[in-house]
């Protein structure tokens, strides 16, 4: 009998002692995907495609291509989705854990795999400009591995691609990838972009910052600074017309959005009653979120959106501190908040109180577009 | 039982070793799943009953500030202490339910306090007013359809969204909740830049499959209530022994086990049943993280006396007095769902009925293979682990339910419970092999 009770105390010490190891084991996992990162100093994209005799969607086609070519059958069915509403829907601000994305987590690539998915976000974002586009798209990264460094569950391994329809240069597909504070759903139509909404983009913290030994500057700082300009140009008298009332904690059109209704009543000012030099200023505003997107590939809409400038409008909330002509004493606290809602165009800025550094605001943007979000779905 | 099993060969003790571990490790080695919700957005959950509505506000701290101001962001715990008056206006301000705008359902609010809720995987905690209220039709007007005109908080933070879920309808057993992808009703600015009430549009049931759902969520209640389920199994454990000296001996026949099984379970029955009556109509409510505890106590206890007796032949004494702990748990699901009247008596027989449907199911599951594997000293080894096991999951729980906060293998009990079946079929599986293997043996070693 004492025999046997020893046995079975020694089959639950047993068991319990590896129940502790498996969930040690687990956390190491994890915690090893979350510091995973990739250098962010060239657009890495030493061709061994074959892509780089195409250009524009072309050569966005190939390397998409070439990505599903470096996959297993497992992983290119979480890659290749359909184009549906609901799929399309499918983007968030928040961290993955809050809101699952559509598509394969960059974690679970090998490095050449990994290399070949940032090809595709190269080609489909581009390198034209400074800081914006695929730089903007890795130093939001990099903060979220700085995000990581102080709290679990942020990390660069956290984001995610996917394709939605067949990528091609004849039929319609969009291309969608991001993570937390980035997500970008890009559509094309026979070989051309027709929506590069909704695009978000954030950041946290709202300052420069160095994360495994490089440093980095504000991934935002144009956006911002552009935003900053835009306000800082109007006269008090302007201001006031473009003063709403009310509070924003986060941006309107950022999800659960996936069940919001953009407002079709404009609010603020109007592009007709503002002086030349703000008027300037608001199509210089728009510009850093355009220029995310390959410019070629984006001039189509480009062109359209300063087409309506006439009929766009900017409002703005907060911003209690601000002096009339001071552009820096703009957008500086929380709930400070910037709007630019054209015929098509809605770009939202917004400070937010920071959520892992709490003495802080960090920025939340979001661009969409009244007719062409998720087009034709 | 006689000489022959009364030791065990080296190999048929390392045979049983091997097997019982992977089969108790299979139980630990499973995946979590824990869903919540986030700020920044309000949800309210609607408890929908014939005659009225509760609804449970949950408003983020951080966004009511914005709305509110007075700094409720500060020292949220004595919030209610500083503030409760004027947060009570302002719910009332911005709360109103109508089925005609002429004839406004009376707006109570029966309970208010701030709570901390843990962000799921990352952030800090944050802490929400919490606010109950019922919604009551002044003109007996039916519940199944109204307006809810509610705008606390959006009427200042324009890009705020209140979430709304139908938590429970009596009449349909719907039972809707706040997940990432689920879909729920949501009150937020419109096109127009303004904030419209909202309808909500809930099927029509009657009682009949009003009376079902709750004999159905009482069976839910004990399929997915990992520690009442534990509680019975271990006390059952050694239902079919005979106590000798203050340890378990043999087998005590198929007519002493049945017996015993009987009072146990009958005890256990009418133990929850009395305190569920109380609970469910008010009478005695008493605060949820005791009972929590004494529950977990309660399977320490009987795991205790599973590994050696100490309380032999008083077990239904014992379940008895436990099922009144575990009937004031299970009252709490009926409390909180704002019932009244006659629909209250119906919900608690029915809640009741599936509770015993569902313990009897299991017990017809589980005690066959218990029978077949206690007249082997084999036994010895299942009881012994299981016993050793409830002891490790209990001190778990206690330690959960005494500070808040979960831990690695209280974490874990819920899925491996989850996967119930595969442990019965286990059990099944060791106890007729074993029976098979014994009964070989027999014959081989008697011809």
């Amino acid at each position: 009998m004492k025999r046997k009770i020893i046995g079975g105390s020694a089959i639950s010490f047993l068991v319990i002692t590896l129940f502790f190891v498996a969930c040690k084991k687990d956390e190491k996992t994890s915690s090893s995907s979350t510091s995973s990162t990739t250098s962010t100093s060239s657009s890495g994209t030493s061709d061994t495609s074959g892509c780089s005799v195409y250009s524009g969607s072309s050569k966005l086609v190939c390397l998409a291509n070439n990505f599903l070519n470096t996959l297993s059958s497992t992983q290119k069915s979480s890659v290749e989705l359909s184009l549906t509403l609901a799929n399309a829907k499918n983007w968030s601000n928040l961290p993955v854990s809050l809101a699952p994305r559509n598509g394969i987590e960059f974690s679970s690539l090998s490095s050449t795999q990994l290399a070949a998915a940032l090809a595709v976000v190269d080609a489909a974002t581009g390198t034209g400009y400074s800081m914006e586009g695929y730089q903007k798209f890795m130093t939001i990264r990099a903060a979220d591995d700085y995000l990581g460094s102080m709290q679990s569950g942020y990390g660069s391994g956290n984001y995610f691609l996917a394709f939605l329809g067949t990528p091609s240069t004849s039929g319609k597909w969009m291309l969608q990838y991001g993570g937390h504070h980035t997500a970008v759903n890009v559509m094309f139509d026979a070989g051309a972009v027709v929506s590069l909404t909704p695009l978000h983009e954030g950041v946290e913290p709202h300052t420069g910052f160095t994360i495994n030994g490089v440093t980095y500057t504000n991934p935002l700082t144009n956006d911002v600074t552009a935003m900053q300009n835009l306000l800082g140009s109007f006269t008090s008298t302007e201001l006031s017309t473009a003063k709403i009332s009310g509070t924003f904690s986060d941006c309107l059109m950022i999800p659960g959005s996936t069940t919001n209704t953009m407002p079709t009543v404009k609010q603020g000012i109007a592009y007709s009653a503002m002086s030349t030099t703000a008027q300037a200023k608001v199509w210089l505003a728009i510009l850093p979120w355009i220029n995310d997107l390959d410019s070629a590939q984006a001039a189509t809409i480009k062109a359209v959106y300063k087409s309506e400038l006439s009929g766009t409008y900017v409002c703005y909330a907060s911003n209690t501190s601000a002096v009339a002509g001071t552009a820096t004493s703009f957008l500086t606290a929380a709930t400070d908040y910037v709007r630019i809602d054209g015929p098509s165009v809605w770009i939202e800025f917004c400070c937010q109180n920071g959520i892992v550094i709490q003495n802080q605001i960090h920025y939340h943007t979001v661009m969409r577009d009244h007719s062409r979000d998720y087009l034709g779905l | 039982m006689n000489a022959n099993s009364l030791h065990f060969s080296r190999r048929t003790m390392i045979r049983r070793l091997i097997l019982t571990t992977i089969f108790f490790a299979g139980m630990f080695l499973l995946p979590v799943h824990i869903f919540a919700h986030q700020a920044p957005y309000t949800a309210v959950f609607l408890d929908v009953t014939p005659d009225r509505v509760g609804a449970e506000f949950q408003i983020p701290l951080t966004e009511l500030e914005y709305a509110y101001g007075h700094h409720v962001t500060q020292d949220p715990a004595t919030l209610i202490q500083r503030l409760g008056p004027e947060l009570r206006s302002y719910m009332l301000l911005h709360t109103h339910a109508y089925k005609d705008q002429a004839f406004p359902w009376k707006v109570e609010i029966t309970n208010i306090h701030t709570e901390q809720e843990q962000q799921i995987a990352s952030g800090p905690p944050f802490w929400e007013l919490r606010v109950n209220v019922l919604l009551i039709p002044q003109r007996s007007e039916d519940t199944r359809q109204f307006m809810l005109a509610y705008d606390g908080v959006v009427h200042q933070v324009i890009n705020h969204v209140i979430f709304v879920v139908v938590r429970n309808d009596w009449e349909t057993g719907r039972s809707d909740s706040l997940t990432s992808r689920s879909d729920p009703m949501t009150i937020r600015i419109g096109s127009d830049n303004t904030v419209h009430p909202l309808e909500v549009n809930i099927k029509r049931g009657n009682l009949w499959t009003g009376f079902k759902n709750m004999a159905s969520l009482g069976m839910e209640h004990i399929r997915t209530g990992t520690d009442h389920l534990l509680f019975l199994l271990v006390l059952l454990l050694p239902s079919t022994l005979v106590a000798r000296s203050k340890k378990w001996a043999e087998y005590g026949g198929i007519k002493y086990s049945l017996k015993r099984l009987l009072k146990i379970v009958t005890a256990f029955t009418l133990g929850h049943s009395l305190t569920l009556l109380l609970g469910a109509t008010g009478l005695f409510v008493p605060p949820s993280q005791i009972i929590e505890v004494l529950i977990a106590v309660s399977i320490l206890v009987s795991a205790i006396h599973a590994l050696t007796p100490i309380f032999p032949g008083k077990e239904y004494y014992v379940s008895g007095g436990f099922g009144l702990i575990h009937g004031m748990a299970f009252a709490s699901v009926l409390f909180n769902m704002q019932l009244h009247g006659e629909i209250l008596v119906l919900s608690i027989l029915a809640f009741n009925i599936g509770i015993e449907l569902m313990q009897l199911l299991i017990i017809a599951l589980i005690v066959p293979w218990l029978f077949l594997l206690s007249r082997s000293k084999g036994y010895t080894l299942i009881r012994v682990s299981g016993g050793i096991l409830a002891v490790f999951a209990s001190l778990a729980w206690i330690v959960e339910r005494v500070s808040g906060t979960p831990n690695v293998m209280s974490a874990n009990l819920q899925a491996v419970f989850d996967k119930g079946i595969w442990i019965i079929t286990g059990l099944a599986v060791f106890a007729i092999v074993n029976f098979c293997y014994y009964t070989l043996r027999r014959k081989w070693v008697l011809t």
